[in-house]
């Protein structure tokens, strides 16, 4: 019972599924004389990949439930391209927005946005959305940030920012960098590890990664369900990653950079590619007093 | 878990033996020259495409039967088309049409100009990308031509030729996997095997980096203004990484290896038997524009 307790916060299950029809109610219907060129389509599940090849995947391992896509269109004007993903959990929509956040500056809409080169996304909720245009002009710009600042005005709800972010040594790390996530493949994009999921990351984890603004190094720290689960991945990582490190949990990698782990109650933090061993340490001391 | 596990280390450790940078193309780099050999063309003209992307026709074409001669070590364009097609022949062009960097539509309209003055109907060539299992033309192909440009990709970390043909396939995420690493399966499908004749990987302003699905900045793309063409696909992806790989080098000011990195070009070599992924087995023939080549 004790363990189960324990699993509770980080088994989040998603919602009930957002229709199409409650989707579509987020939309505007017509802004600066932009209309609807054509009816919105939706993809639920796996028929993203009827919308986009393998990127769909990216969107799968945030949780991904539905997609609707609207297009806008204004004679002799570009047109605008809006996207809804429902990512079922506050953290899955955070989640797809870190996974691709540093694109340019930050935006105050919805509950963390970015605008560059055309493309507007915030996440808020448990939704993740992207308004765009392919080439940049004053008034389809005025209109994307008008566009999205609608849809983020129509989501009431507001979602919760996953705790393990508060775990990290704020005042340290690169803004930018922040990627949070609970699958391997996500970690792999970001910063390549294994093929194998060495780290047992799956949806009762929580993970985030970023690099440290004093030396570039990465900052890998995981939240698991329990102290036994931590174990066993901070078993399987040493094994299979660092097997010379006898125990002492650091290692001098190949490109003469170090790596260093170490285990809170349950968690993990690992610093990757430290310019020297005492820099490496000096860092999981930081952490580890927050998750002791 | 298995002893056999890949990981960063290993990709850390090949890197420092070959002594060069990135970590993604240093299993395209590794072993003796042996086995089987492949020939691509690199073509690059300082006019084929403008600041805004236009693209001039006359240009790529003349580009592209360059290449070709070169390629096919033949006198002519006439002649090396007709290594490529045959009057008789159903000719399905497998082309990308992918909004922020698709296939420039001068080159496709070269092809098709091209294919018919070698004899083929009209109503026997088609151009399709997602559509090419429900396309009859496709269906009834004798040959296969493959174009598409190269870009960075947050799944597979390279889209290039050996991806375009994952619409040949009833089911593309059965692919997704390890980061698409089996894509070389599908070139042994029934619909493609022997088809291919010939394979061109646009590299006029290639995307060296994405920050996420579907995502396409052109801050991430430089005019490299050039294409690799060659009868393999394996081959033109490979030497197309290596340049992108390069060009990651500058553009960061450190070694920012592909994310994530790319498997499936070596894979195709070594487990499918596709082409050719390392680069001591690929000829490789440079014709035109020097300056910034990055190989």
């Amino acid at each position: 019972m004790g363990s189960l307790l324990l699993l509770l916060p980080l088994m989040m299950t998603p919602s009930d599924t957002v229709s199409p029809a409650a989707m579509q109610k987020l939309l505007p219907t017509a802004l600066f004389e932009w209309t609807f060129a054509e009816p919105s389509k939706t993809y639920t599940g796996r028929e993203i990949f009827h919308y986009m090849d393998g990127a769909g995947e990216v969107y799968l391992a945030y949780g991904f439930q539905r997609l609707l896509v609207q297009r806008y269109a204004r004679p002799g004007q570009e047109e605008i391209l809006v996207e809804v993903f429902d990512m079922s959990l506050p953290r899955n929509a955070y989640g797809a927005f870190t996974n691709m956040q540093g694109r340019g500056p930050a935006v105050e809409i919805g509950q963390g946005g970015e605008y560059k080169s055309g493309l507007l996304d915030f996440w808020k909720g448990r939704y993740f959305v992207c308004v765009m245009i392919d080439r940049e002009n004053d008034d389809a710009k005025k209109a994307v940030f008008g566009m999205a600042a609608m849809i983020s005005e129509t989501i009431t709800e507001q979602g919760e920012i996953p705790g393990i972010i508060a775990l990290l040594p704020q005042a340290d790390y690169l803004p930018e960098t922040l990627r949070y996530f609970y699958r391997n493949e996500i970690l792999n994009i970001h910063f390549y590890v294994a093929d194998k999921n060495l780290f047992h990351l799956n949806e009762a984890t929580d993970a985030v990664l970023v690099r440290i603004k004093s030396d570039k190094s990465y900052l890998l720290l995981i939240q698991y369900p329990g102290s036994t689960e931590a174990d066993a991945a901070l078993a399987d990582f040493t094994r299979q990653y660092m097997p010379e490190s006898r125990g002492s949990g650091v290692v001098r990698t190949e490109n003469k950079k170090w790596t260093a782990c170490r285990k809170g109650r349950n968690a993990l933090a690992v610093v990757f590619d430290a310019p020297t061993q005492a820099a490496a340490r000096k860092l999981l001391d930081k952490v580890q007093r927050r998750i002791r | 878990m298995s002893e056999s596990t890949m990981t960063r280390r290993d990709f850390l450790r090949t890197t420092a033996a070959a002594a060069v940078v990135g970590t993604a193309a240093i299993p395209l780099l590794t072993g003796q020259k042996k086995g089987k050999q492949a020939k691509v063309i690199l073509i690059r003209h300082q006019n084929v495409v403008d600041t805004d992307w236009r693209v001039d026709a006359s240009i790529i074409s003349q580009m592209l039967d360059e290449a070709m001669v070169n390629l096919f070590g033949v006198k002519n364009a006439e002649e090396a088309w007709k290594k490529v097609v045959k009057p008789a022949d159903i000719v399905g062009i497998k082309t990308n049409v992918w909004r922020y960097l698709r296939t420039p539509v001068e080159l496709e309209a070269h092809m098709k100009r091209r294919i018919m003055e070698r004899g083929v109907k009209e109503s026997d060539i088609s151009i399709d990308d997602r559509g090419v299992l429900s396309n009859s033309v496709f269906a009834r192909a004798t040959t296969l031509i493959n174009v598409r440009p190269m870009r960075a990709h947050n799944w597979s970390g390279v889209g290039g030729c050996l991806k375009n043909y994952i619409m040949f396939t009833p089911s593309p995420p059965d692919y997704h996997p390890d980061s698409c690493v089996d894509l070389g399966a599908i070139w042994k499908f029934p619909a493609v095997e022997g088809k291919t004749r010939l394979n061109i990987l646009l590299m006029l302003t290639p995307q060296f980096h994405c920050m996420g699905p579907h995502h396409f900045d052109k801050e991430y793309t430089w005019l490299y203004k050039g294409m690799l063409v060659s009868t393999d696909p394996v081959s033109v992806d490979a030497v197309g990484l290596k340049i992108i790989e390069a060009q990651r080098s500058i553009y960061f000011k450190e070694p920012t290896p592909m994310r994530p990195p790319v498997r499936h070009i070596v894979a195709a070599e070594e487990k499918h038997g596709v082409g050719v992924a390392n680069l001591r087995n690929i000829e490789l023939v440079k014709l035109g524009w020097k300056e910034g080549a990055l190989i």
